[in-house]
């Protein structure tokens, strides 16, 4: 009976150690998106949307060059990296499951999955902005690119893998070739969570700065040219938060809060579609 | 025979067997207490013979319900499923031998108050120490699983045959000789007949003793040596 | 091995006549890697017969199976040595086509395996690859389809649903539909009802008796009292080797092998 008593003690005091860990993680996030709201939430008006950034000692301005020039730095970068990272993992799961080359594909796709992004920055910098003179939007998409590249690959190999390997032999009973099954079969079944794997590496990518310093850098102006700097969320609130003046320092806190609360749309999409996957 | 996995259905197809061994001590007893009775003259012994035929009744019925209860819970197959038919059927043979010797008895007190020779019962004694001997034999054939000594049962019972077929003659002589003997040798006859029908439910239980081991049927008719459906009185 | 062609105790499921041979398998050996999982099998799959094979996990009779279909291929490291001939044609050669192949030799698995699309086109799928049919072809080929899989009436008002929203029973009879519906010689069973509760489990050996009058059939199943009920012929393996071939009521009241009487009477150790 006393070791029982025993058990049931030392079980309550990991029981509390669990829970107090898991409050403090949690406090944490809370306080984070607290703050963010706060202090974003009096910022927003119209205005975000409508008007370019301002200069400084301006009491107009918004974040209208920076927010398309996101939108269409992350667009291209994922039509990009989708494609290349989808036939990589399909080529990993399908043809080359039992290949070497799947096996050293997955481990240096595992080091660029954890690669910092500003090494990242590094690379474009080097090969794209460097020798052509210039920092570009191409150079920044293609930055990011390199960023959704391993997470598609990853989560596309490790979706198919998940098809059963049943269906497959169910498909190639029926004596449909190979590049049927996978078309047709694997792809339907493992759709909802490749469309998970993008919208993460969205939302990653998303938030990103560091590749983006040194290769889109900014723009003060309206520019939708992919060829000139371009202007980006993340970078400006970087910027932004480095002035004394307070109209920017709003601003910055309101792009903050559009970022996050684009991300935690686009996770909670994912996870609703990650959920409708394992059923 | 290796066990099976499941223990509790070797211990169901134990239960049959010592059922069907106590029958069979049941039925021979029967058998040997309804000739004593005969060649006696003793009533009491043939009322219990009449009495202890429902015990062979309840018995067969129990291993019939146990046969069924075990074929419905474990789907025998192969040796098991024949060994659990050949439980019912021997069961059946040994209860109708416990008929026979029963209505034997039942005879034996409607005669036993007419005064005959002893003689003329000697022919109906041997026919029945014969059939003990092969009721004894293919009993324990049954609880070896021993078809050589079936076999032997079923081939030597033409001997029982041929025995009855005098028996049947010496019978109807006496008859012919005094009408008075009529009713006497009548009951006499049906007599022997049972006993000969024992004889032929033995050699049944030889038969089920042989599919048991092998899964197939005997091969070959039996030699038979019953001829008195054809005898008539114009052959004496 | 000791093969039952003795046709004494004629059980009246068999047809009369004399039979002919499907499929022949002659002197096949199956690897993985190194590991013979086969030794040299000889054994014939009989026209409109169903055909059990019966033994403890890893006997090789699910490998046996797959052979037949070639189904080894998709995996690196198997391979057949040996002939099965199908009508009289090797099928395990190197000119073999083998999505030709397995459109004539079907297969039914374990699970249910319903692809993620519609009943509709869960059928229609397979048929696409080989003919070119008109709509109102298309539709007649589904619903005589389901309607031999015995599904039709319960699925026939909701044709575009998900494959995958049918009970389990009704997804093993769709795959049957879906095997019938490319106009096999052969199906193939894998243990096709050991995820199905009873009753479905009827219906689906009911199927199989009806279909036996229009093709060869090959059933694996760790359910012996199935291998009863729905074949003619049943085989016995035991490590690798076909112990027993004969009329499965000889097989299951009088068995030749005493490793098929052990194994049948649940008396292996």
């Amino acid at each position: 009976m006393s070791l029982y008593a025993a058990r049931k003690r030392s079980n309550r005091i990991a029981m509390g150690l669990c829970t107090v860990a898991a409050v403090f993680g949690i406090v944490w996030l809370v306080l984070i998106l607290a703050v963010l709201v706060w202090e974003g939430v009096s910022g927003l008006s119209w205005r975000v949307f409508t008007e370019i950034t301002p200069s400084m000692g301006s009491t107009t301005g918004g974040l209208l060059n920076a927010i398309v020039g996101s939108l269409m730095m992350v667009f291209f970068a994922v039509l990009i990296g989708t494609p290349l990272g989808l036939l990589a993992g399909t080529y990993m799961a399908e043809y080359g499951r039992y290949e070497k080359l799947t096996h050293v594909v997955r481990f240096i796709n595992d080091i660029l999955l954890s690669a910092p992004s500003i090494v990242i920055g590094l690379f474009i910098y080097e090969i794209l902005v460097a020798p052509f003179g210039g920092f570009s939007g191409w150079a920044g998409s293609a930055a990011l690119a390199v960023i959704v590249i391993p997470v598609v690959v990853r989560t596309t190999e490790d979706m198919l893998l998940l098809v059963p390997g049943q269906l497959r032999e169910a498909a190639a009973a029926l004596g449909l070739p190979r590049s049927v099954i996978i078309k047709q079969v694997a792809y339907k079944a493992a759709l909802a969570g490749i469309v998970t794997g993008i919208l993460l590496a969205v939302a990653r990518i998303s938030g990103e700065t560091a590749p983006l310093l040194f290769t889109a850098l900014s723009n003060n102006f309206f520019s939708t040219s992919m060829t000139q700097p371009i202007a980006s969320l993340p970078v400006v609130i970087y910027n932004f938060t480095k002035t004394p003046d307070e109209n920017m320092q709003q601003l910055a806190w309101t792009g903050a809060l559009l970022i996050t609360f684009a991300v935690l749309v686009m996770s909670i999409i994912a996870r609703a579609l990650s959920t409708r996957m394992k059923k | 025979m290796p066990e099976h996995i499941v223990t509790s259905f070797d211990a169901e197809l134990e239960l049959l067997r010592s059922k069907i061994a106590e029958m069979g001590g049941v039925a021979e007893k029967m058998l040997d207490d309804s000739t004593r009775a005969l060649v006696r003259r003793d009533s009491a012994l043939a009322r219990q013979v009449i009495e202890a035929d429902s015990r062979l009744d309840n018995l067969q019925r129990e291993v019939e319900e146990n046969a069924v209860a075990t074929i419905a819970r474990r789907q025998p197959v192969a040796v098991d499923l024949r060994d659990i038919v050949s439980a019912i059927r021997v069961a059946g043979d040994v209860e109708r031998i416990g008929d026979l010797a029963k209505n034997t008895s039942k005879r034996v007190l409607a005669i036993s108050s007419e005064a005959h020779p002893a003689k003329i019962v000697v022919g109906v004694q041997h026919m029945s120490d014969l059939v003990q001997a092969q009721l004894k034999d293919v009993l324990d054939a049954y609880a070896e699983r021993n078809e050589q000594k079936a076999l032997d049962v079923w081939s030597r019972d033409d001997r029982i045959d041929a025995l009855y077929n005098s028996v049947f003659r010496e019978l109807l002589t006496y008859m012919m000789e005094d009408t008075r003997n009529i009713t006497y040798c009548t009951h006499l006859l049906f007599l022997a007949k049972n006993i000969e029908r024992i004889g032929d439910h033995t050699t049944n239980i030889a038969e089920t003793i042989y599919y048991v081991t092998t899964g197939e049927a005997v091969a070959g008719e039996r030699p038979k040596g019953d001829t008195t459906s054809f005898t008539t009185t114009g052959e004496i | 091995m000791s093969t039952g062609t003795n046709r004494q105790p004629a059980s009246p499921a068999i047809p009369a006549g004399p039979l002919t041979e499907k499929v022949s398998v002659r002197n096949l050996k199956f690897y993985y890697g190194n590991n013979l999982a086969l030794k040299s099998i000889d054994l014939p799959l009989y026209d409109r017969i169903v055909t059990a094979f019966i033994g403890p996990s890893g006997c090789g009779k699910s490998t046996l199976l797959r052979v037949l279909n070639r189904m080894y291929d998709l995996y690196p490291g198997q391979h057949a040595e040996g002939e099965v001939l199908i009508d009289g044609r090797n099928v395990l050669g190197p000119d073999q086509d083998v999505n030709a192949l397995r459109a004539k030799v079907g297969m039914v698995f374990q699970k249910p395996t319903p692809f993620p699309m519609s009943i509709y086109d869960n059928i229609a799928f397979g048929v696409r690859l080989y003919e070119k049919l008109g709509k109102s072809e298309m539709d007649e080929r589904v619903e005589s389809s389901l309607r031999r899989a015995a599904l039709w009436n319960e699925v026939k008002d909701k044709l575009n649903a998900s494959g995958q929203s049918l009970s389990g029973g009704q997804q093993q009879r769709l795959c049957i539909a879906r095997t019938v519906a490319v106009k096999p010689e052969v199906i193939l069973f894998d243990e096709p009802c050991s995820a199905l509760d009873p009753i479905s489990t009827s219906k689906v050996e009911e199927l199989i008796d009806e279909l036996r009058a229009d093709y060869t059939i090959a059933i694996v199943t760790h359910n012996m009292q199935q291998a009863a009920r729905v074949s003619q012929f049943t085989a016995f393996m035991y490590l690798g080797e076909l112990v027993e071939f004969a009329e499965t009521a000889k097989i299951f009241t009088a068995p030749s092998d005493k490793r098929t009487q052990d194994y049948i009477t649940g008396r292996f150790g």
